[in-house]
């Protein structure tokens, strides 16, 4: 008891006493995915929020350690379902880097369309769900309905609806090559994609109801993002233009926009993702304009022992965070973070102030995707 | 007929309960569901997220040691007759988290989902295609409307 009382006296100097506590989770209606949220709550305002995650730990590094590398690097995809194949790019980006490994051009534009494709179609699941928890399911149909369309382009090319990662040490999977019908399929499928989405977004934007309902909720401040050290889209939405696209070196070739909303807000967050759909078809349709010839697989390296080598990509949620060393062709020190972890602290915070029943907007607006968030942590103040 | 399988026959209520796997076979029964593509909702399949008004429990994800018991409420909560569709690799042995140990026993991961509570349909796949999803329901369903 004492010790209580002296870890809490420690956490908050002023003691406040707030009635009523919300708690939702593990597995709740609203929330598809296991997770738990408490909130504080007073007059029907969420005075405090806290998320707690942890029921999906899986232990994927501590199964990674000692693999041989490329099985390793395969089960990286494993770790997330919506964001696989960048996973297993990245992981296999820190094995390139380690052993100096060339990757081919045309390898790195099939990676470059693999990963615009994957962000539109998660862009497309954040805003049907996004339109799920707002109440407005017309318009999470319409979505799923163009998301279909994504879904059916990265079967082609992956082979698999899910679980379609591309990369391989030294290029892509043989399967992933793309030849001229399959270039045709995904020229028609963007056409679809961008006359679709310009579709919704007029009709998004025109609707007075779903205007209403989600401006000025779920403020993030530029000062509290940097903060709580948001990423992603959630970042941009408050006004920072930080987009690791732009120091990726295989993003180089291509033209496309930072996209950036002031208001840190449901619909600045919305509205980000929405204008991302069109910068993604623009980088794609690029990418298939001018794809390099020649082969799609360097598989002239060997291995050898790494120090710990760290990579760093844009992923559509934010930045990920790969890192391991290799020793005896086995990976070793395994440590992923993934986006939705830094942004936890940014839903937690945007609960704060708003009414109860926004509180789920609040943290949906944020994107989060806790089934692949849940890993060992320490937070280190600096 | 007795009244509720009369009626069950008309509206069967799904339940999806995560328990631990990579979200990709759980969007895609919630897409094959919902979305207008495969659209389970015109065969009077709808998609819940209560317990005591599901008939089917669909099942993902290897079931980690902290989500057994949620798991195991869950399903007592669900009136009977009911029946649980297991759908994934991870639902149906435990997928790449647990097998992937070979002889040493994984510490995170309770499942397969059989080893926690009864499974009527098993849907294989990493990830489950929607079709598979829609066909595994289906095959639970006269356990459903033949109970008493
Ligand atoms: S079976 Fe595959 S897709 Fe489904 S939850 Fe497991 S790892 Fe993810």
């Amino acid at each position: 008891m004492n010790d209580d009382n002296k870890i809490n006296n420690n956490k908050s100097t002023k003691e406040t006493i707030i009635e009523t506590e919300v708690a939702m989770g593990v597995v709740h209606p609203a929330a598809l995915e296991p997770y738990r949220v408490r909130l504080f709550v007073e007059d029907e305002i969420v005075k405090d929020a806290e998320i707690t995650i942890g029921v999906n730990h899986r232990g994927i590094e501590r199964i990674m350690e000692g693999l041989p590398v490329e099985k390793a690097n395969s089960l990286t995809e494993k770790v997330c379902g919506i964001c696989s194949n960048s996973h297993i790019w990245n992981s296999v980006m820190v094995a390139e880097k380690g052993l100096g490994i060339e990757v081919p051009d045309r390898a790195q534009y099939i990676r470059v369309i693999m990963g615009e494709l994957e962000r539109l179609h998660s862009h497309f699941l954040y805003l049907a769900h996004g339109n799920e928890v707002l109440g407005h399911e017309t318009f999470s149909m319409r979505l799923f309905y163009i998301r279909e369309t994504v879904m059916e382009l990265l079967r082609m090319i992956g082979g698999n609806r899910v679980q379609y990662g591309a990369p391989i040490i030294g290029g892509v999977r043989p399967r992933c090559e793309l030849n001229s019908k399959r270039i045709q399929k995904i020229k028609e499928g963007m056409d679809f994609v961008e006359e679709k989405a310009i579709n919704f977004a007029d009709r998004f934007v025109s609707d007075p109801m779903i205007m209403s309902r989600i401006t000025g909720v779920g403020v993030i401040s530029r000062k509290d993002a940097l903060r709580l050290a948001a990423s992603g889209p959630t970042l941009r939405a408050t006004g920072v233009a930080r987009d690791l696209r732009t120091d990726m070196e295989c993003y180089d070739p291509f033209d496309f926009d930072v996209i950036t909303q002031d208001d840190g807000d449901v619909k600045s967050n919305l509205l980000v993702r929405v204008l991302e759909i069109f910068e993604s078809v623009k980088i794609i349709r690029q990418a298939l304009k001018d794809l390099p010839e020649g082969r799609i697989t360097n598989r002239s390296w060997e291995m050898a022992d790494t120090p710990i080598i760290k990579s760093y990509i844009e992923v559509p949620r934010g930045t990920l965070y790969h890192s391991y060393r290799i020793e005896e062709g086995r990976t070793r020190n395994v440590i992923i973070r993934t986006p939705s972890m830094s942004n936890i602290g940014a839903m937690e915070h945007a609960c704060i102030g708003n009414h109860i029943t926004d509180a789920q907007l609040a943290i949906v607006q944020c994107d989060p995707c806790f089934t692949c968030t849940d890993r060992a942590i320490k937070i280190i103040e600096l | 007929m007795s009244l509720k399988s009369y009626s069950r026959a008309r509206a069967v209520h799904v339940m999806l309960v995560y328990t631990g796997g990579c979200n990709g076979c759980d969007i895609e029964i919630v897409n094959c569901i919902l979305s207008p593509k495969f659209d389970a909702e015109q065969y009077k399949v709808f998609l819940t997220w209560n317990p005591r008004e599901a008939d089917v429990l669909v099942v993902t994800g290897p079931v980690t040691k902290h989500n057994e018991k949620p798991l195991k409420e869950i399903y007592k909560a669900i009136p009977e007759p009911k029946a649980v569709v297991a759908a994934g690799a991870c639902a149906l042995m435990g997928g790449v988290y647990k097998n992937i140990h070979g002889e040493i026993p994984s510490e995170e991961i309770a499942g397969p989902v059989e080893e926690v509570i009864p499974v009527a349909a098993k849907v294989p796949g990493c990830a489950v295609r929607p079709e598979d999803v829609l066909s595994g329901v289906v095959a639970a369903l006269p356990l459903l409307l033949n109970a008493k």
